[in-house]
């Protein structure tokens, strides 16, 4: 068994297996085709349902990949060959020519600049944007080095030209470069390998051929600040801003001609974003929306489209598009439609069109699946062994990760990613650490007291002539050279290369330094390589200073040398200032306990404890039934597969009885959480005994569970046959099906109580699939009943979902309701349960009466009971609607804020039991990061009090985001007398060193290490005195 | 400002003298972004990175124009955007506050102390905004208040 795995491809899926697979112990090998990791992430402005930036979330995870000394990052490679058998793979890699060589290139840019060859149009920008023939895909490209395009660089195809070469001063052009195989072993193989979206592939009726026709995934790139047209909202035919913007839904998807029959699953949510960002960037726009369905059925995703319809004036059209044709002298478009409402047929004109087209596999998919071996479905995505592991591949050993099984946004798929990372965790749990490094510094560290006299060093970099053209290097050199404490400065031509780290290493013990700067490029990219490098030559790490001469000074004054020379000399005697302070910080290390605590015994739990106990470790479970199994105990069949629920329940349960490191508390329930990450203290209430259990960390999967629409559609004790969807469920799973037999036509009416104006205004996901299914079984059970669905929008995104419904959309009539005009029932007399029904049928413009023997409410789920207590023990917050609130909606759907807790299933946010198992799996990779790495370390850069001057007031603790922060009594000594006072206390293991909490402590009691307020104000002070 | 520096100041012609502050996630990003994008802005500014822009106590700024900047730019993630949750929501209350003292107790113009969001990949923005700071600052000339 080897402990090592290859991610195929880079994309925010792959980045995120990556990173846990090594908290869990593994070696990754990230092959990218591309030369830079990001995938389409990268290339999307911002993010739905909180319009974050994309690329400010997504950098810092590229840049953590990129310097993960466990993972080997392989971009511009392609996978050729698998043989082997799980837990023993080898994978024969192509490397591909960049004919740059890679470890001399430093991205300064300078062959670009100097390229001759005539521009081509640049992919990341989908074609809009233009490059050379030596480019690099977008500034924060990671690795940051070069590539050159061999079908244009006039070199390679003509033998001429050859100016990088000469303008190259870290000699990093090779034209020689040659394909080149590598050979891996490893234990497993995941693919991560993404979506495309070829707009070009649609039939000509949807109009992409014409210049004002862009795909979601162009406009993406016109909206982004760093985009094209450096975010101004403009058309591509002669760059002015339209006026009228259209957006047209399932442009090609859910379309059995376009050959597309699934639902792209998250088109609904970017229009909405996308239109939103248009309004915001240009405010004399009108955006107006074609749609369909709305699929919003996310976290905050329905109110979201509707608030890009209230606050920001987005006309949404319910609509059929026929076609969209352009005008040839505007160039503007003629959207010939039918709209749905009036059933009349239209033309919009519109300026700009934006197509929501289909996302398919990425090019190469079914190559790749050839390659390894795997199934692909009748979408062309790779088949999921089973319904309910839609991360196991038809192979075992191989494992599937984000948008290439199958439509999801990207919470999904990260959340995917940290589950695939612990099912290869269960696979290669024998072999965790066997071929992780960590680094081991030979050089002890020297002792540096407060103390001792300040001998700084600095380095001045060059940068190629990327800084020495602009900065007078040499005039800088001399001058810090006299600036107070500094010992020893000197200027270099790359301070990264390798020659560079060695003569760091030699001037800092030649000269006795115990302070480094280098001045060069951003810290965001460099300051650890620095830093390691200190660290080789017996620096603490914290004594380390780095200043941005480049991007601050050198490339954003190019027409101001002396400017930039004056300013490059403030910056570094800024740091110089800042060094003299710094004091060498140590990071803690502290134990974890190897046990998690998995609250709530539904089919979240149970999967997430038996994922924890096959990696070794002790799971409790916690449940306040008496039985295991959660809402799966109240269904009969399972969507889409249709299959007894009993079937799965069973073999889960039976898994986790048996399981010996699982101890099951059942009619239990939490009674006191103390401690933090690694150590919780928690006491369990059962049957009036009470036990204390040690815990590492910590998985809330509570559940959620369906509203009773209590009055609402005269549901109430008289009306017997007006019954919820649940109670419907349960009543099919009865043998004795008697009460069908004086029943001629059922009414499922969606939406009950859900999307509305007010109370519950989100969609809960699940209500559709769960109705078309019962009406399946119900004509199964009796083909001459008559049904009736009345709905709003039919919600059944992701691969599978669609073509189920369309199966079954001949089983029942579907009559489409308003919020404004909702369904009116009224019983009728005589003994006999019957009822009248009136409802206004949208697409008819009609109102219908019919007659009625049972009615079923689909109504949406809500939070489990008494969560607010629960989330006061374990100090982590619930949202407005009072489900669990996860760290970050975008890339952190399973932690919470506070480290070691977690949090998975419908506790989060209502979803089916596909959706559950994937967080369930992934938040138990979330926590057996923990368990596996045994200790954490805690980082240097945090907050501390100063118990002298903090008076106990308590703000810190209550801006503290991670509850890292506690107020507690401590007995302070005042000469004579010793007082009990309140003082804040601060948990390194907790803090992130953000900062808050010291800038708003009303006595200036804390300080944050590294950015304390000597430091800042010496900087100040210097720049401004000095 | 020391009288040497003032001195030699009047000698020449006055150019300001601004800090900014950057956090570390998106705007010091924003700004690294305008540097790669080759955006050209005036060289009268100097950054100081901190890791959020919710560590910006007020004292620092107190402290710049006491020293002698002539203005003081905060800049952080946008709201929502924080890489801390809700760091910057903290800094946008506390700046309000500190905003109206600086104006009302101070009696600085409430121009050469700003609050700003920056995402990492507004370079664009980046450029613009100190272009137009440093201007505004220059149509109000040197801070002489202490």
């Amino acid at each position: 068994m080897e402990g090592s795995v290859v991610v195929i491809g880079g994309g925010i899926a792959g980045i995120q297996t990556s990173l846990d697979l090594t908290e869990l112990g593994f070696k990754v090998y990230l092959v990218e085709r591309n030369p830079s990791i990001g995938g389409r992430m990268a290339q999307l402005d911002k993010t739905f349902p909180t319009n974050d930036c994309s690329l400010c979330i997504l950098a810092p995870k590229m840049v953590e990949v990129f310097r993960n000394p466990n993972i080997e990052l392989m971009t511009y490679h392609e996978v050729k060959k698998v043989e082997g058998k799980p837990g023993d793979f080898t994978v024969t890699v192509l490397k591909k020519p960049r004919y740059i060589d890679e470890t001399k290139c430093k991205g300064c840019g300078d062959c670009a600049a100097k390229c001759p060859k005539i521009e081509v149009p640049n992919v990341f920008d989908m074609n809009l944007g233009k490059r050379k023939s030596i480019y690099i895909p977008f500034p924060q490209a990671v690795p940051p080095i070069y590539v050159i395009d061999p079908e244009i660089c006039l070199k390679l195809t003509k033998g001429v030209c050859g100016v990088c070469e000469k303008v190259c001063q870290a000699e990093a052009i090779d034209y020689e470069q040659k394909p080149q195989e590598i050979k891996l072993t490893v234990g497993a193989i995941v693919a991560a390998t993404g979506f495309d979206m070829p707009a070009e592939e649609l039939t000509s009726r949807w109009g992409y051929q014409y210049e004002n026709v862009v795909s979601a995934l162009e406009y993406e790139r016109i909206l982004c600040a760093s985009g094209p047209f450096d975010g101004r909202v403009l058309r591509p035919s002669d760059q002015e801003e339209p006026e009228k913007i259209a957006f047209i839904q399932c442009a090609g998807s859910r379309d059995l001609h376009e050959n597309i029959p699934y639902c792209s699953s998250v088109c609904c949510m970017y229009t909405a974003k996308e239109a939103i960002i248009t309004k915001e960037h240009s405010e004399n726009s009108n955006c107006y929306v074609f749609r369909h369905d709305i699929r919003a059925y996310g976290k905050n995703f329905y109110e979201f489209t509707q608030r890009a319809q209230k606050d920001y004036g987005v006309q949404y059209f319910q609509t059929k598009v026929s076609t969209v044709v352009e005008d040839h002298e505007t160039k503007d478009l003629m959207i010939h439609y039918e709209d749905l409402k009036t059933g009349k047929f239209n033309d919009f004109h519109a300026n700009l069109v934006v197509l929501a087209t289909p996302l398919v596999p990425s090019k190469g998919t079914e190559e790749l699946a050839q390659v390894l071996g795997v199934e692909v479905d009748k979408y062309h995505f790779f088949k999921e062994k089973s319904f309910f592991n839609k991360c196991l591949s038809s192979k075992d050993g191989m494992f599937l990760c984000g948008f290439c099984q199958g439509p999801k946004d990207i919470p999904e798929t990260v959340a995917d990613a940290s589950g695939v990372a612990s099912q290869v965790a269960n696979l290669l749990n024998s072999v965790k650490y066997t071929e992780i490094k960590e680094k081991v510094f030979e050089v002890p560290e020297m002792e540096v007291k407060i103390t001792d006299e300040p001998r700084i060093g600095v380095l001045v970099c060059h940068c190629g002539i990327n800084i020495g053209k602009y900065v007078d290097v040499s005039g800088v050199v001399e001058y810090v050279e006299k600036l107070p404490y500094v010992v020893h400065c000197e200027a270099n031509l790359y301070s990264c290369s390798p020659d560079s780290q060695a003569r760091i290493k030699e001037v800092i013990q030649e000269k006795n330094l115990n302070r480094f700067i280098v001045a060069s490029c951003t810290p965001r990219t460099h300051e650890a390589l620095f830093q390691e490098t200190c660290q080789e030559a017996g620096l603490n790490k914290y004594l380390f200073e780095m200043v941005n001469i480049r991007d601050q000074c050198s490339w954003v004054h190019m027409g101001d040398n002396e400017g930039a020379t004056a300013k490059a000399k403030d910056l570094i005697r800024m740091a110089v200032a800042k060094a003299r302070l710094l004091k060498p910080l140590t990071e803690a290390s502290l134990d974890i306990t190897p046990t998690a605590l998995i609250i709530g015994g539904g089919v979240t739990g149970m999967t997430a404890a038996l994922n924890i106990a096959n990696q070794g470790f002790k799971a409790y479970k916690v449940e306040k039934e008496d039985k295991l199994g959660g809402n799966l105990n109240n269904l009969n069949v399972l969507y889409p597969i249709q299959e007894d629920a009993a079937i799965l329940l069973n073999v889960i349960q039976d898994k986790v009885k048996k399981h010996k490191n699982i101890e099951i508390f059942l009619k239990s329930q939490i009674k006191d959480v103390k401690g933090f990450i690694g150590n919780y203290n928690v006491s369990i209430a059962m049957n009036k005994k009470s036990q204390g259990l040690k815990i590492g960390t910590i998985i809330v999967a509570t559940g959620a569970q369906e509203l009773k629409p209590n009055g609402d559609f005269q549901y109430n004790k008289k009306n017997k046959n007006i019954i919820t969807q649940l109670e419907l469920e349960q009543k099919l799973k009865e043998k004795d099906k008697s009460w069908l037999d004086n029943i001629k036509r059922v009414t499922t009416i969606l939406c009950v109580d859900a999307r509305q104006k007010e109370g519950i205004t989100y969609c809960s996901n699940v209500c559709c699939g769960v109705s078309i299914k019962n009406v399946s079984i119900l004509k199964e059970l009796r083909p001459d009943l008559e049904i009736v669905v009345l709905y709003r929008d039919i919600q059944m995104a992701k691969k599978e979902f669609e073509e189920y419904y369309r199966e079954r959309r001949k089983d029942a009539i579907f009559l489409r309701y308003d919020l404004d005009q909702i369904p009116t029932i009224s019983k009728k007399g005589g003994k006999s349960e019957k009822y009248d029904i009136k409802v206004f049928d949208t697409n008819l413009q009609d109102e219908i009466e019919f007659e009625t023997d049972l009615i079923i409410l689909s109504t949406p789920m809500i939070p489990a009971d008494n969560l607010d207590e629960l989330a006061k023990m374990l100090k982590v917050p619930l949202d407005k609607n009072g489900f669990f609130l996860e760290a970050h909606v975008k890339l952190r759907p399973l932690d919470f804020a506070t480290d070691g807790i977690f949090l998975a299933g419908c506790a989060q946010w209502p979803k089916n039991i596909q959706d559950s198992i994937s967080q369930a799996n992934g938040a138990a990779g979330r926590a057996s990061r923990f368990l596996s790495a045994k200790t954490i370390k805690t980082s240097g850069l945090i907050a501390e009090v100063n118990p002298e001057r903090c008076i106990g007031c308590g703000k810190c603790e209550s801006v503290c985001p991670y509850n890292a922060i506690e107020i507690k009594e401590a007995s302070m000594e005042f000469e004579d007398v010793s007082l009990v006072l309140k003082k804040s206390f601060i948990n390194s293991a907790l803090c992130k060193g953000c900062g808050t909490c010291a800038a708003t402590c009303p006595n200036g009691a804390i300080s944050v290490k590294h950015y304390d307020f000597d430091q800042i104000f010496a900087m100040i002070e210097t720049y401004l005195l000095d | 400002m020391s009288k040497a520096k003032k001195k030699a100041k009047q000698k020449e012609e006055w150019t300001p003298e601004l800090l900014v502050f950057c956090c570390n996630w998106c705007s010091y990003a924003g700004a690294d972004l305008a540097g790669v994008s080759r955006f050209q802005y005036p060289p009268n500014m100097r950054i100081i990175r901190v890791m959020c822009s919710g560590r910006v106590d007020p004292t620092f700024v107190l402290k710049a124009l006491k020293d002698g900047a002539d203005g003081v730019l905060i800049t952080g993630c946008h709201i929502g955007d924080c890489h801390y949750i809700s760091g910057n929501e903290y800094t946008r209350d506390r700046f309000k506050k500190l905003h109206e003292i600086i104006i009302k107790q101070l009696g600085i113009d409430g121009k050469r102390v700003r609050l700003e969001w920056v995402s990492a990949s507004e370079g664009k923005r980046f450029a613009d905004l100190i272009t137009e700071f440093t201007n505004q600052i220059k149509e109000l000339g040197p801070l002489k208040v202490f």
